[in-house]
């Protein structure tokens, strides 16, 4: 069946399954377009994926390697008459860089913690049996990766000529240091939790697929477009969602909670009475818009808060835990980022954030989902090499695939990092995202539930950028399951090299073989820095492409998906202006179908199913269903034959 | 949605290749119709059947592939969540009985620990037409701990059964995790869908 060709026929065909590609698929099969989802990837979700542990090890992996070369096919016999090609790129590898990753938790399991692995032990022996117990797969990761000195040595030629991957850069870096990985001071179990159990690398790699560590971290608003979007259109159901339980700030040094929903407020500990009564009189006042307020237009929100007379406590909560603003954000856009908070505040829980249960990668899929239940075709390893352009019009009238496939096609959308470098207008110098990922031994404010999502806002230090840190737990299926074990996601506007940016706030806040005195604080086990294409700069530079050709950018840094939702929903109404985005999917538990009497759950579905082009693609679609009958005939007679 | 009427709710999901009959199974099943090119399946999600056994009400959500398994491009948010897995094969067709293993890797990777996975050999109507021996089949199920069924969409055979053993199942599953964690702890990944965050955040 690998052999099947695709269909040829599409009036829209979608280049990469990122969120806003995800999206927009989901918009136009909805209202009956014939939509066709490629993705050259063998996974859904493009750099907004969630991988597994094992799947992130190859991801890194592949990075480190760098593009396959691949040939550049001529497809120019397939031109007709009076048609131009465009190639497009064949990889988007410049999206990722500066991928490196650290391993700080003792390769092995300790003995005392593996009574009944018996495969284990014999590991703990014999470094070599491990190698060989896991999958050939995991094999050249664990080399490449985990003793960053001795790969460095050994492959240095290969690791150095790319701008991917400075471990060497890095190993040298912390001659000084003590090895990365080597049993260090954490290691040790005499200091602060003598009866943790300490997981080993052997242990992530062997649960490895049931945590999923995103590329991005974001939150949903629980009132922001991506949230609005998923339940006006019914693609809620394909996905689970937990609320973020805690804000958290980290000032002085100190993590506490931020006290947000007036219970919070009332219970919080932290503040004073008069705290509290201030910080509940700013929150009651903030809601609309006052002279006071429009007075300070323009000048900086902290000036602002600062006159409320509020204290440096609230002062902080206010600016970094709430409005998420820093401190010479204008007063408007500091009230208006406030505003939002307490919005979202109270829908779904305490905090105004949701995360999805499996991770963020989930998001895409379900839009994937949503496409394909209304007859969009969906194919995976497969991408699309050039566009044929009808030069009369200048517009794109049928696209190339990867083995030569001629498909024909109204619109073409695609994700950016497909789009080869000439057709792109640089007018500034691309931005980049600084991201980390940690694996650590529990939570920065240990509670008595161990399920708690946090967010925290580390305010900048010594002119570094703002870090947004995420920590997820086991229920959120981020981390190995009945563990103490969390995954915290670190994001900023890059600086410098995503190690450079967020390595000091590593330092800072957890225990790592460069830190100390910092016994109370949670132990990073595995940690990746990389840096990504900061999506958010693509309407200002535009591309050089034909007028029914869109471009979707990747993820941006903003905390929300406003971004991305918002792009998919421009590209729709460009190309159907007059047809509705999203309409809700009609809900199943509505059609009762009753093997007694077939005809009820059908002329209840009809009703509601009014839509003209709906009725056309259902048409269309039996004379699939006959299609592939007829085709399935022809097999057996094949065979039979 | 906590007033409706039933003691269960479980997730069934359906893979295996394109062709081998999925959707006849489900259709067959949910409204007793075969061939289900009569009535369009697009833009229904899942398909819902209550069933009674033993005098108690299950509620069955059947979900399809949408057509995603053609080239193999299946989401994994597909199989989160599934209490059961329905892997079809086509006895008629070799090719569908030799990429089992592919879908096992699929399972593994992606559907939950505890889910209850059968195995259907499907198209046992066409008989004359068999490729794959019942024992060979029989003999890979065990090896791989499923349950092996062989039914006809188009006839009829087994299908009812298929559906109704693996609800005994997943009933004798529940009553046993319910004994085994008797504590009201959280189940990891057990997270909650927006409309039921909705209803419960009310106050």
């Amino acid at each position: 069946m690998a052999a099947e060709d695709l269909p040829s026929e599409f009036d829209v065909v979608i280049l990469g399954t990122g969120l806003a590609e995800s999206v927009v698929a989901a918009a136009f099969s909805r209202v009956g377009q014939r939509v066709l989802h490629l993705d050259r990837r063998s996974y859904y979700a493009a750099n907004w994926a969630s991988f597994t542990f094992n799947a992130l090890l190859t991801w890194i992996q592949q990075h480190h390697e760098g593009p396959q070369p691949e040939e550049v096919q001529d497809w120019s016999s397939l031109l007709e008459e009076g048609e131009e090609l465009i190639y497009l790129s064949n990889s988007d590898s410049a999206s990722i860089s500066n991928l490196q990753v650290f391993c700080f938790t003792s390769e092995e399991d300790e003995e005392e913690e593996t009574p009944n692995t018996t495969e284990e032990e014999r590991g703990a022996a014999d470094e070599d049996a491990v190698k060989e117990t896991s999958e050939s797969a995991d094999l050249k990761e664990e080399e490449s990766h985990q003793k960053p000195e001795e790969t460095a040595a050994r492959d240095g030629e290969q690791l150095t000529n790319k701008d991917t991957f400075d471990l060497l850069q890095a190993s040298q870096n912390e001659g000084e240091e003590p090895n990365a990985h080597q049993p260090t001071p954490i290691a040790a179990p005499s200091q602060s939790e003598p009866t943790r159990k300490k997981i080993s690398y052997a242990q992530l790699v062997k649960e490895g697929r049931r945590f999923n560590i995103d590329l991005v971290s974001k939150l949903m608003y629980s009132r922001g477009s991506l949230v609005d979007l998923l339940i006006k259109s019914n693609v809620s159901r394909y996905a689970e969602f937990k609320n973020v339980t805690r804000i958290l700030t980290y000032r002085q040094g100190k993590v506490e909670q931020v006290p947000c929903s007036r219970a919070d407020v009332f219970a919080s500990r932290q503040l004073s009475v008069v705290e509290k009564r201030k910080l509940m009189r700013f929150l009651t006042s903030c809601a609309e818009e006052t002279e006071e307020q429009r007075a300070y237009n323009g000048r900086p929100y902290l000036e602002f808060l600062t006159d409320q007379q509020l204290g440096e406590n609230l002062q902080h909560f206010l600016l970094h835990s709430i409005a998420m603003v820093t401190e010479d954000t204008p007063t408007e856009e500091g009230l208006a980022s406030t505003r939002h908070f307490l919005r979202c505040l109270g829908r779904y829980g305490n905090t105004p954030f949701l995360f999805p249960v499996y991770g963020l990668g989930e998001i895409p899929q379900c839009f994937c989902r949503m496409c394909a239940v209304f007859g969009g075709v969906y194919c995976l390893r497969h991408s699309v090499s050039g566009l044929l352009l009808e030069r009369d019009s200048n517009r794109c009238k049928a696209v190339i695939d990867s083995r030569g496939q001629r498909i024909n096609c109204s619109h073409f959308i695609v994700e950016e990092g497909f789009v080869g470098a000439d057709r792109k207008r640089v007018a500034t110098p691309p931005r980049f995202l600084s991201r980390a990922v940690l694996i650590t031994d529990g939570s920065l404010l240990p509670s008595e539930s161990e399920q708690q999502v946090s967010m925290v806002m580390v305010p900048p230090a010594a002119g570094g950028p703002v870090v947004r840190m995420v920590e997820l737990c086991p229920s959120t299926m981020t981390c190995i399951p009945g563990t103490c074990e969390d995954l915290v996601h670190l994001t900023c506007q890059s600086v410098g090299s995503a190690y450079e940016d967020l390595s000091p706030v590593v330092t800072r806040m957890f225990r790592t073989p460069e830190s100390h005195d910092q016994e109370k604080r949670p132990s990073v086990l595995w940690c990746l820095y990389f840096n990504m294409a900061d999506g958010s700069g693509l309407e200002a530079e535009g591309h050089d492409l034909p007028a029914n050709v869109y471009v979707c950018s990747g993820p941006d840094g903003a905390l929300g998906h406003d971004h991305a939702v918002r792009q998919a929903e421009d590209i729709f109404q460009k190309i159907l202006p007059e047809e509705d985005f999203c309409p809700p999917a009609p809900n199943p538990e509505d059609i009762i179908y009753d093997t007694e009497n077939t005809s009820t759950g059908e002329d209840e579905r009809q009703d509601r199913e009014e839509d003209r082009q709906e009725d056309v693609r259902e048409e269309d679609r039996q004379e699939d269903v006959r299609e592939e009958d007829r085709q399935e005939d022809v097999r057996q007679e094949d065979r039979q034959e | 949605m906590s007033m409706e009427d039933y003691d269960y709710l479980f997730k069934i999901v359906l893979i295996g290749n394109a062709g081998v009959g999925k959707t006849c199974l489900v259709r067959r099943f949910t409204q007793g119709l075969f061939p289900p090119g009569q009535g369009a399946t697009i833009g229904v999600d899942f398909m819902i059947k209550t069933v009674e056994i033993k005098g108690e009400k299950v509620k069955l959500q059947i979900w399809d592939t949408a057509g995603q398994e053609r080239f193999r491009s299946i989401t994994q948010s597909y199989y989160r969540s599934a209490n059961a897995l329905i892997l079809t094969y086509d006895i008629t067709c070799e090719d569908s009985f030799r990429c089992l293993p592919e879908w096992l890797r699929e399972i593994e990777q992606y559907a939950n620990n505890q889910v209850v996975t059968i195995l259907v050999g499907n198209k046992i109507d066409l008989a004359e037409k068999r490729e794959v021996l019942r024992q060979r089949a029989e003999d890979f199920a065990e090896t791989q701990s499923m349950l092996y069924l062989e039914t006809s969409a188009k006839e009829s055979d087994n299908v009812e059964k298929l559906f109704l053993d693996l609800a005994c199942e997943l009933i004798r599953e529940a009553k046993q995790n319910k004994l085994d964690n008797n504590d009201t702890a959280p189940m990891p990944g057990e997270g909650k869908t927006i409309s039921y965050l909705t209803c419960c955040n009310l106050n």
